[in-house]
């Protein structure tokens, strides 16, 4: 958010042709029109920032540009001529690649095997080594360094998104189409990515950016596009408009909702929560990755853990809602002691869990609201009683504002925000007691991520519910917390209140 | 002299060892692609009774093996095709085809069987499994052995291999890297069946003669002996040469160690299972773990959040 | 040619799909079997007609309509349980087992529940293990359960021919009758239907329908299929589930062998590889072709036991032996399992 260095190019300068031209491209799906008659630009030697609420389409329209999808109808030019994308191997000829946020290489084919696989000029009977010099020396030319023969599974999120623009590179990606392909990455290596990015449009190739962060929109797009509900809202240079402009044109009056301000701090009732000592965790390379954690979280108290990815947060959170063996230590809830006591156990106990990635750990999409609900032990033992959760349903969906057919349609058939609202209702009706969320606004538009943090801390404030929070988002942990652990290499390296965390100081313990 | 009875015995050995190998490479190979393979007992039994009635008609055998890996190929190749081009269940496609498989062998086969005995009743004798002189036997070993070193070689070595083991592990981020899944799928189909179909054939000459059912449930084990080892070309040497000694020398086997039939045809089977255990039990679940998508439903467009 | 999702489902897809689904099958079956052994298109077709009608269809559709439930608990949470066949052959080896080496068919009430119940454990059993080597493991339960298959056709062949030998076999390696009291009871005017089928049928579908429908272990079984992860993140065992999902179908498949043989088979013979009916197999295709839906168990049941005896009356017309079976059931199927996409996808053509 206070990100202020900009790396816009002196854009103006150039000739700018369009490279791409998307024309009236219209793609239903069951229940959604993703894309209504879309008219999209992309031109030569610029960042395109594509922006949008949940649901906007974004993703649908870069993923037709890749052949993933194919339009219902309307037209796709490269260079002015009119082109036929049926999948990323045509995409790929026309020099578009697609980076996403989840890396699509393959965990158990090596570096270069993965790299061999977008490349034309070999055929298929040609053999992996014949690419191995030519990654060698290409990746040491883009500053990208990585061994072509291992195994991708033993590569860091962070490595796997580097080799992802590596091949980008390699197979001679021109368009390069990143679909939140930096959100989860940690903020250093943002900033690599950001210069890297900057070079590849100044060498003449065009950049189309999703992200939910405006200002990194800011910092880097030359021009930007809104998207709302399929529609194009507009595209601005970027040297015209303000980031509430923006905002305004991507969720128009609710924009005025979005505020970075502290929610105000809640009263710690005088009961503790959650007392976790000493607590020792394995990560999944069999080196611990929580190292001797202690924290505590009073009733009506939220507590934010701040931190780079990969520091220990995922597997803290995942050890306390019990989805993680604990090797030493202890985790007490209010006064009871819970470790390794199992998910079930502790789950009925009145504690709610918000995991990232809400699709594949929160809800179940082939099912409905109702059967999302009825499915949680804590709300169902044995035999359901359809009755009450359909009331349960009705009342959440009235109080959360969820927008879905009905309570009986496939949740699959919501957008993201609205299955995130699904997911974060259910489990503070179940959170009599504790909540623990890791990320969980990740992958939310600004608006949305902002009622969440608003919700939870209400319930805090309200209800007395503890409420434990890692996120890898700093402006969430200052908007919430009221007090903040700064988390690094498995241990909390510094404790502050929440009204009184010095920015600057808190980012230093998380890089040290 | 003991060593010539040695060598007798294991050049017996051969042809069910070329059938079993042929069979279970092509199986390891086709499923290393992600299509779970259901068909084989079918198809196998289909290229027995499709090998014997090529024989038959035309006297000759070896167009007897181009037919049996034709009919093969054919039926790999619709497997492969509909479980990619549509998001179908290929537990059930492929059990479809095994029964489609049963029953054209058996129509094929009493038929061609027909022909057969008017022909004899003639005079003539066609000629329609592979010759089995002591040098054919030889051949029958290391033939196969041969084409499974190339088939390592493919698998680990070349970009249609690094491209099965992609579209097996995962053909929605295959196709994001630019494979075309359902070209690669019909490839390893193409390659994969016209072994098991091969195999089949080498079933044909190790048993003799066709009957109905012939071969039933062989399809089967050749399935076993891939999975036992880990669907690995060369492991699978080791493991279709003890399959196919016990299969030889099943009943000599009973006599010698008193072994009850039953029991010594479960071994196969608990074997499979028991090497399933040791491959996912143990760190050598990173190498021989089955393909990630082995199995699973294909949908392009599919939402992938 | 691209696949793309329908924006609403085919409109009476779920009845318009299988029956689109049987006649070409049969079609095709037809064209095959003229093709190859000259048979005429107006027999087959007259078989299978008459088939339709046949009341020889009815034990099998029964014995179909369990397995198929049985199948359908598994299949709902994405296991799929190949292993029918063993499951229900271990059923029928528990039962001869209580009717014929313990004296409780002294009372034959008990006797006969006796027999489903152990019944029920053995086959629940036998499909646990699969259940527990996927849920510790992750070894996947398809060539587990079909392998199982045949190691209880082996175990019980051992059986039959060692210890369970029968006194009065005229010969034949078979295991002695079961005392009368303890067979099932003909309805009138049946030589195969009894009482008791008719209720295990009957009781196996109302009362998994409650449990899929009405339970928490049901619902949580359908989202087994999925989303494993997200039960597990709520607090679910999931391992547990998988195991005891298949332990269901496997006890209910135990069931109908303990009814095949207390209805109709009162004996088991050697080898079994070539005296069972493969049901546990076929009952793989209801399952499929019910698609799923509980209420339409009975319709694919009946549909695959009339093609069952289609193939049978064509070889008494002598036209062509089991294979008619197997080709009406494999074209049928595989007609049916691609056509079925449509009620949910639709084709459209892209130039290339
Ligand atoms: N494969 C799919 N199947 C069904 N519906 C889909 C699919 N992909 C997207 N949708 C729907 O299309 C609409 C647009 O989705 P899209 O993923 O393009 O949004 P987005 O702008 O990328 O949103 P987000 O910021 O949440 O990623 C949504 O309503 C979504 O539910
Ligand atoms: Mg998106």
């Amino acid at each position: 958010m206070t990100e202020s260095k900009a790396y816009n190019s002196n854009f103006s300068l150039k000739i700018n042709t369009p490279i791409v031209s998307v024309k009236n491209i219209s793609k239903r799906f069951p229940g959604a029109v993703a894309l209504d008659n879309v008219n999209f630009d992309i031109l030569e030697g610029e960042v395109h920032a594509l922006l949008g609420e949940n649901g906007a389409g974004k993703s649908t329209l870069v993923k037709i540009l890749y052949g993933i999808y194919s339009p219902d109808k309307g037209e796709i030019y490269v260079r002015g001529r009119r082109v036929r994308i049926n999948s990323p191997k045509d995409a790929i000829k026309h020099g578009i690649v697609m980076v996403s946020q989840i890396p699509q290489i393959i965990d158990r084919l090596t570096v270069a095997e993965n790299i061999i696989l977008g490349l034309e000029k070999y055929g298929l009977t040609s053999r992996i080594s014949e690419v191995r010099d030519f990654i060698k020396v290409k990746s040491k030319e883009v500053g990208i360094a990585v061994d072509p023969d291992i195994e991708v599974w033993k590569l860091s999120y962070t490595q796997k998104q580097l080799v992802e623009i590596l091949r980008a590179l390699l197979i001679g990606a021109r368009i390069l189409l990143l679909d939140e392909a930096i959100t989860f990455l940690p903020l250093i290596e943002k900033r690599k990515f950001y210069k890297f990015i900057r070079n590849f449009v100044d060498e003449g190739g065009s950049v189309v950016l999703i992200t939910h962060k405006i200002y990194e929109a800011m910092d880097i797009a030359d021009r930007i596009t809104v998207l709302r509900q399929g529609r194009v809202v507009g595209t601005v240079r970027r040297d015209e408009v303000s980031p509430d402009d923006v905002r305004k044109m991507m969720f128009a009056e609710k924009s005025a909702q979005i505020t970075y301000e502290r929610l105000p701090t809640s009263k710690p009732r005088d009961v503790v929560a959650l007392e976790i000592r000493d607590l020792w965790v394995m990560g999944d390379y069999g080196v611990h990755a929580v190292k001797g954690v202690n924290l505590t979280v009073k009733a009506g108290e939220v507590v934010g853990i701040a931190g780079i990815a990969g520091n220990g947060q995922k597997e803290l959170i995942q050890a306390v809602i019990g989805l993680r063996k604990v090797e030493k230590g202890n985790i007490m809830l209010y006064s009871e002691d819970v470790t390794n006591k199992g998910v079930a156990k502790i789950r009925v106990k009145g504690v709610g869990y918000i995991p990232d990635q809400p699709a594949r750990f929160g809800v179940s999409l082939d099912n409905n609201i109702e059967e999302n609900l009825a499915m949680l032990p804590a709300i169902t033992r044995r035999i359901i009683k359809w009755g009450a959760v359909r009331e349960l349903a009705r009342k959440l969906i009235n109080e959360f504002n969820i927008l879905t057919p009905s309570s009986k349609a496939p949740v699959k058939l919501l957008s993201g925000g609205n299955i995130m609202k699904v997911l974060v209702s259910r489990e503070l009706f179940v959170a009599k007691r504790l909540l623990v969320a890791y990320n969980p606004t990740r992958t939310l538009d600004e608006v949305t991520a902002i009622m969440v943090r608003k919700i939870i801390k209400e319930k805090a404030a309200k209800d007395g519910v503890g409420v434990l929070i890692a996120s890898e988002d700093l402006d969430e942990i200052f908007q919430i917390a009221d007090t903040i652990a700064v988390m690094n290499s498995g241990k909390i390296v510094g404790t502050f209140p929440g009204d009184k965390a010095n920015r600057d100081e808190v980012e230093r313990l998380m890089v040290m | 002299m003991r060593s010539i009875e040695v060598i007798s015995y294991i050049l017996t050995v051969a042809p069910a060892f070329m059938a079993y190998y042929l069979a279970s490479l092509g199986q390891g190979f086709f499923e290393k692609s992600g299509v779970l393979n259901l068909a084989i007992d079918g198809v196998f039994v289909l290229g027995i009774a499709v090998g014997y009635a090529a024989g038959v008609y035309s006297g000759n055998p070896w167009v007897g093996l181009l037919a049996a890996m034709a009919a093969a190929v054919l039926f790999g190749m619709m497997l492969a095709y509909v479980t990619t081009k549509f998001p179908i269940s290929h537990g059930a496609a492929g059990l479809s085809i095994m029964f489609l498989g049963y029953g054209l062998a058996g129509l094929i086969g009493v038929t061609a069987r027909s022909t057969y005995n008017r022909l004899v009743a003639s005079g003539i004798y066609p000629q329609y499994t592979l010759p089995t002189s002591p040098t054919a036997r030889i051949l029958m070993f290391v033939i196969p052995v041969l084409v499974g070193i190339l088939f390592y070689l493919i698998e680990t070595r070349t970009k249609l291999g690094a491209a099965i083991r992609a579209v097996g592990e995962n053909p929605h981020a295959a196709t994001a890297l630019g494979v075309d899944v359902i070209k690669i799928r019909l490839i390893a189909a193409l390659i994969g069946y016209s072994l098991i179909g091969a195999g089949s054939m080498g079933f044909l000459t190790w048993i003799a003669t066709w009957s109905e059912g012939a071969g039933v449930n062989h399809g089967w084990i050749a399935y076993a002996i891939s999975l036992a080892a880990g669907r690995h070309p060369i492991l699978t040497i080791g493991t279709a040469g003890a399959f196919a000694a016990l299969a030889t020398y099943m009943f000599a086997l009973q006599a010698a160690y008193n072994l009850s039939p039953e029991i010594a045809k479960m071994i196969p089977f608990i074997v499979a299972i028991g090497a399933m255990v040791a491959f996912m039990a143990t760190p050598l679940r990173k190498k021989l773990a089955p393909p990630l998508s082995l199995g699973k439903r294909f949908f392009k467009e599919e939402r992938t959040v | 040619m691209v696949l793309v999702k329908r924006i609403k489902p085919l409109p009476l897809g779920g009845i318009l799909i299988p029956l689109l689904s049987i006649v070409i099958g049969i079609l095709i079956s037809t064209i095959i079997l003229y093709v190859i052994v000259g048979a005429s298109p107006i027999i087959t077709l007259s078989c299978v007609v008459s088939s339709l009608i046949s009341p020889e269809i009815v034990l099998t559709f029964l014995f179909l309509t369990i397995l198929g439930v049985a199948l359908l608990v598994a299949f709902s949470g994405s296991i799929w349980n190949i292993g029918a066949e063993g499951q229900l052959w271990l059923g029928t080896a528990a039962a001869a087992y209580v009717a014929l080496f313990t004296t409780l068919p002294q009372a034959p009430i008990v006797a006969k529940i006796v027999m489903v119940l152990l019944a029920m454990v053995l086959g629940g059993a036998w499909a646990a293990v699969a259940g527990i080597l996927r849920a510790y493991l992750n070894i996947d339960e398809v060539p587990v359960t079909l392998i199982m298959n045949y190691i209880a056709y082996y175990v019980i062949n051992y059986l039959v021919r060692g210890p369970w030998l029968g006194k009065e076999t005229w010969g034949y390696i078979r295991t002695d009758m079961i005392p009368d009291q303890v067979k099932f009871v003909l309805i009138p005017g049946s030589t195969t239907i009894t009482y008791e089928v008719l209720i295990l049928a009957v009781l196996t579908i109302a009362l998994t329908y409650f449990m899929l429908k009405y339970t928490a272990l049901g619902l949580r079984i359908r989202i087994l299929g999925s989303n494993p992860d997200a039960l597990k993140a709520a607090g679910v065992n999931v391992r547990a589930l998988i195991i005891t999902a298949l332990a269901i179908s496997g006890a209910i498949a135990g069931a109908m062998g303990a009814a095949q043989l207390a209805g109709y088979l009162h004996r088991i013979s050697y080898p079994i590889e070539s005296h069972t009916a493969n049901y546990g197999y076929t009952a793989i295709l209801v399952a499929w072709l019910s698609m799923l839906d509980i209420r339409a168990i009975p319709i694919a049941a009946y549909i695959v036991s009339a093609l069952y005896q289609a193939g049978i009356s064509m070889q008494i017309a002598g036209v062509s032996g089991a294979s008619a079976t197997y080709v009406f059931i494999g074209t049928v199927l595989l007609t049916f399992t691609v056509l079925r996409v449509f009620s949910e996808y639709t084709i459209k053509i892209v130039r290339r």
